[in-house]
């Protein structure tokens, strides 16, 4: 389960922008790595966190992806973050950390590692997405 | 320091107060059950997504999320057993889908 969570200043991304950067990180997330849309999460929050930035990007994913693909799916997501909210470089940073895929169940199934997805847990994405 | 915790996200207005302490009690319970840990030692915590804050697949979502961090060096046998227990006590009470909930067990 992909898993993004935006660190916002209160009251700084109103809910337009909010649901246009869910839908861009859906999109970039599904497009560099094949995942269904319905498990990509994207949460902001409020929260008094200390980070060395303003708004930060901690993602979580399943481990197993080459280090390019992080690298350009990191650098995607922060350029739709920035595009869509007008928020400045040196305000927005991120990471993104990863964990076993066998450790998460979505959907009543336990994640399949990177590459080794079966149509039946896609087909259970697109249920699942059109439900 | 406890060895088994949970941490339970849901978004705004899903779930109510009165199935918390139901929610809390049926994981401390599967965790005696599967992982031999004594409920008074089992940490359990619940937050809120606001509305309009929280997304699944671009769309607002109505997904809760329990993250549960237990001790190291259980089999995956072991930890899909907890897990699905989990999934189908939290159908149970909260009345959510399948298509609703993501657990987790990660190694502390």
């Amino acid at each position: 389960m992909p898993y993004y969570r935006c660190v916002v200043p209160k009251d700084s991304v109103p809910y337009e922008q909010r649901a246009k950067v869910a839908k861009a990180f859906t999109d970039i997330h599904c497009g560099n790595t094949g995942a269904p849309r319905s498990f990509v999460h994207v949460v902001f929050d409020e929260a008094d966190d200390r980070w060395e930035t303003p708004y930060f990007l901690d993602g979580g994913n399943r481990a197993g992806r080459s280090e390019e693909v992080k690298a350009e799916l990191l650098s995607d997501l922060m350029g739709a973050f920035r595009e869509i909210t007008g928020v400045a470089s040196e305000d927005f940073s991120g990471r993104i950390t990863e964990g076993p895929a066998k450790w998460t169940m979505e959907g009543g199934m336990v994640l399949p590692e990177p590459g080794e997805e079966t149509e039946e847990w896609y087909s259970h994405g697109q249920a699942a997405a059109g439900g | 320091m406890s060895r088994v915790s949970f941490d339970c996200t849901m978004q705004e207005g899903q779930i109510g107060e009165e199935l918390r302490g139901q929610l809390a009690v049926a994981l401390q319970e599967i965790t005696q059950d599967v992982l031999g840990e004594s409920p008074d030692d089992v940490p359990v915590t619940f937050s809120d997504i606001p509305e309009g804050y929280g997304f699944r697949g671009g769309e607002p979502s109505t997904t809760s999320l329990v993250r549960g961090s237990i001790v190291g060096g259980v089999t995956q046998e072991v930890r899909e057993d907890f897990m699905r227990r989990i999934c189908d006590r939290w159908m149970e009470i909260s009345g959510c889908t399948v298509d609703e909930l993501v657990v987790s067990a990660r190694d502390a």
